[in-house]
């Protein structure tokens, strides 16, 4: 048998030997809402760049019982940048990977789970702290700044996983949600005017996704290109 | 729904989650420092401690929450919500009642909203030398349209304070505990708001 060790394949061997577990961590599309970010004239916009601020950028956490790295699947910056492109679609506006009307960039200041306890009433606190940019389309003119912080707490077991990524995963909706109920960030979108070209152009979109003609995520430029027909009530989540 | 009444309901309890004995006794008496009408109640407490052993890592219920400087946990929380909804903008008139309104006062409004702490108090958070505790709060909102009823949203929320600091910090500085916990009831107001303002159709 001839058996190729890849680096993929070499590089789960020493997560598995070295007792890391991997979470899928992420803010799926189907718990995200139109909220008052979809108030605004569709906008077009950058998401980025967005930076890992953490202290520690190998691990999210430690294992109750042993202290081994919790990690997740993909890097926490793409985690949050889809986050990111999740909610302003979501929202009716136009992810573009350059010259949109807006940028949104983050540090990642935290990406945590706290455990304390090693039974079945350990105490678990999932913490997303992200520290929000936004300025306009060329990054000249700072439009806000804001921190954002979100929580989950919960007990169960310590060998809980699917705790773990819950807790994570509904720690970074709760930021997205804050975000997304900002009225001081609606009002600086608001306040930076689209530009013509991309203003047809957008709100042509948001009335596609509004009718069931196209998921959002479709609309994110240059990530996405098929386009494929969903029912009404999906579209309108 | 654009007219909407905020009144706290229930009673809250005071807990202490931790899995590892501490001195019940010592932080009641800082507590009470800062928590006025706690201070009747410590003797009490005191006496009760005496009587069980603190089985922390139950959460036992140290003392009943009934006033957190002037005002209950349940008002701070329903103030920072209806302090949310009116930021917001979605909502002509937001009121906060210490009761339900009755009369006038509950035929002026389109929905009433309930607002609840069944807890709050101090969490371990992470071990370590010394252990981390941060402040931490329980909150339910329930909407109800009103002449019929209905309940149109209902949300829990638990809610823990970014700041983490060891046991002694909030034993030892009765302001700092207050103001820990004073703050978490607060965010856990703006939660409860802005997931209300999030939900599909709430409000709308």
């Amino acid at each position: 048998m001839n058996a190729r060790i890849t680096p993929l394949t070499l590089f789960a061997v020493l997560v598995t030997l070295g007792g890391c577990t991997s979470l899928d961590i992420g803010y799926p599309e189907t718990v995200a809402n139109r909220a008052r970010l979809a108030s605004v004239t569709p906008r077009h916009v950058v998401v980025g760049p967005i930076t890992d601020r953490r202290i520690d950028q190998t691990r999210i956490g430690a294992k109750p019982q042993n202290g081994d790295g919790i990690k997740t699947r993909r890097p926490v910056v793409e985690i949050v940048r889809e986050a990111f492109v999740v909610e302003l679609t979501k929202n009716g506006h136009v992810v573009v990977p350059a010259e949109g009307d807006i940028r949104v960039a983050a540090d990642v200041e935290e990406f945590w789970l706290d455990a304390a306890g090693h039974d079945g009433a350990t105490q678990y606190v999932g913490r997303v702290a992200l520290a929000l940019v936004v300025t306009d389309g060329r990054g000249g003119t700072t439009l806000l700044t804001r921190r954002y912080v979100g929580t989950k707490r919960v007990q169960a077991e310590a060998d809980s996983k699917d705790t773990w990524r819950d807790a994570m995963n509904i720690a970074l909706a709760r930021v997205m949600r804050d975000i997304a109920t900002d009225p001081d960030l609606v009002a600086a979108l608001a306040r930076r005017p689209p530009s013509a070209r991309h203003s047809a152009d957008a709100i042509r979109r948001r009335s596609l996704v509004e009718q069931g003609a196209v998921e959002p995520l479709v609309l994110i430029r240059g990530l996405e290109t098929t386009m494929r027909g969903v029912s009404p009530s999906r579209a309108h989540g | 729904m654009r007219r909407l009444a905020v009144v706290p309901s229930g009673e809250s309890k005071f807990t202490m989650v931790n899995d590892k004995k501490v001195d019940a006794g010592r932080l009641l008496d800082e507590v009470a420092k800062w928590y006025p009408k706690a201070a009747a109640l410590a003797p009490l407490a005191k006496a009760v401690q005496r009587g069980i052993d603190w089985l922390a890592d139950e959460g036992r219920s140290a003392a009943a929450a009934q006033r957190l400087g002037n005002a209950s946990p349940g008002v701070v929380v329903a103030e920072a919500f209806a302090r949310t909804l009116l930021a917001s903008g979605q909502f002509d008139e937001i009121q906060t009642f210490e009761r339900e309104p009755t009369g006038k006062e509950r035929q002026q409004i389109d929905a009433l909203v309930r607002v609840t702490v069944p807890t709050l108090g101090v969490v371990r958070v992470r071990e370590g030398k010394p252990d981390m505790m941060a402040a931490y709060a329980d909150a339910r909102a329930q909407v109800v349209v009103r002449p019929t009823g209905v309940v149109v949203w209902e949300h829990e929320e638990d809610v823990t304070h970014a700041e983490r600091l060891p046991l002694q910090a909030f034993t030892g500085d009765g302001e700092l505990a207050r103001q820990e916990l004073k703050e978490v009831l607060e965010r856990a107001g703006q939660r409860l708001a802005n997931e209300f303002l999030y939900a599909p159709n709430a409000g709308r």
